[in-house]
């Protein structure tokens, strides 16, 4: 799954993060912009065990349940660590990933298939998790997985804590609070492209496609959204 | 002139973004439980099947699994309606001028089975009768009346 395979994966994406962020959002150089986005549609691409997702949609299509559950398999810890990124509350992740799920297979007869299950899944996501927010109208409390001990073997971990850092003084779950806090704190719209960049590793224009918006306005708002939460965290920032 | 230059980022502001990045990094490393995610899995299956069950398949989605060329090209769906529709003008045409056709296609039985059907007469009017012809007959001894026409079968 996912999110239980992701060590080497995760640290990939970082190193492209990092890389990425040496150059402006706007003005990324297109040779540069080509290759990062190679790289990241790599990375992304999900290692298909079994039939394809376009075998498995026609099947579920035409009513097999079973290819359904596959796709469920396949995707169902992206579209949690979605809703769980963007809601930071795991009550509401699962029953937003439950209904996302069950909209797609309603949904599904009516997929002619113009994009890719994957980008679909994802543009229902996002348009339920913001529309589920709205209703609420009020922040929820967090309510957080706790972290994986792996974590104290990562090497970012490992310079966050270093002697000096500002990050040393502070628990894991401070830590953890700070973060969500901050991410709780743009608009939702910031947070999407943060959550799906930053987080999940989507490339521009597939963020681009599943919100509907330019590649130029992914990059703006992923642009903002850093500068807001750095604000959020100054105290780390230093 | 304008300083068309775009904004350079300072090494603090890559520093922090960088920082930034490594904080959002650590964030990936919570994880929901095993147990809980088994769980939502099977609420959605099970979901997927109660709502499977009730759904009622619209005409449209059953034309679209079965025959999706038709839906996927719509200009081919579209060829294959107005040749639907032209086939079934040629039958209907045919159907009408085999039983009753009088244009120059016809054949000679047809007009003359036309000519035949206009000279009958059809009327439901009363035929034109003389002011004395007797509708009925004088009463008998009991007083009662029948038809001048009409005759007891014994």
């Amino acid at each position: 799954m996912f999110l239980l395979a992701r060590g080497p994966l995760c640290s990939n994406i970082a190193l492209r993060m990092v890389v990425d962020l040496k150059s402006d959002p706007e003005e990324v150089p297109e040779e540069k912009k080509v290759e990062l986005e190679a790289a990241a549609s790599n990375e992304e691409v999900p290692e298909l065990d079994g039939p394809s997702d376009d075998e498995l949609v026609l099947k579920s299509q035409q009513g097999d349940v079973q290819a359904f559950d596959m796709l469920v398999e396949r995707y169902h810890g992206k579209i949690y660590g979605l809703t769980y990124n963007m809601t930071s509350n795991r009550e509401d992740a699962e029953d937003l990933t439950q209904e996302i799920f069950i909209k797609a297979f309603e949904a599904l007869p009516r997929f002619k298939g113009k994009s890719s299950f994957y980008t679909w899944l994802y543009r229902i996501g996002v348009n339920k998790t913001i529309n589920y927010r709205k209703k609420r109208n009020r922040k929820r409390a967090l309510s957080l997985d706790s972290f994986d001990q792996d974590i104290k073997l990562d090497e970012a971990y490992s310079d966050l804590t270093t002697k000096g850092s500002p990050l040393r003084s502070i628990s894991l779950s401070e830590l953890q609070i700070k973060l969500n806090e901050a991410l709780q704190a743009l608009s939702e719209k910031h947070r999407t492209v943060v959550v799906m960049h930053d987080m999940q590793g989507i490339p521009h224009d597939e963020i681009a496609k599943i919100v509907g918006a330019s590649v130029g306005t992914v990059r703006s708002r992923l642009f903002y959204a850093r500068r807001q939460m750095q604000n959020e965290l100054s105290e780390f920032m230093k | 002139m304008m300083n068309e230059k775009a904004p350079v980022e300072t090494p603090a502001e890559e520093a922090a973004d960088v920082l930034l990045q490594k904080l959002l990094h650590l964030k990936q490393y919570e994880r929901p439980e095993d147990s809980r995610m088994t769980r939502n899995k099977q609420n959605i299956m099970r979901s997927v099947r109660q709502a499977q069950s009730e759904k009622r398949k619209p005409l449209l989605d059953m034309l679209a699994v079965n025959i999706p060329w038709f839906f996927a090209e719509p200009k081919y769906g579209i060829a294959a309606l107005f040749v639907v529709f032209i086939g079934l003008q040629y039958v209907g045409i045919n159907s009408r001028n085999s039983s009753t056709s009088t244009g120059i296609y016809t054949s000679p039985g047809s007009v003359a089975a036309y000519d035949q059907q206009t000279t009958t007469v059809i009327s439901n009017r009363y035929p034109n009768l003389p002011s004395n012809y007797p509708l009925f007959a004088d009463p008998q001894g009991d007083q009662s009346v029948i038809p001048a026409g009409f005759e007891l079968q014994r």
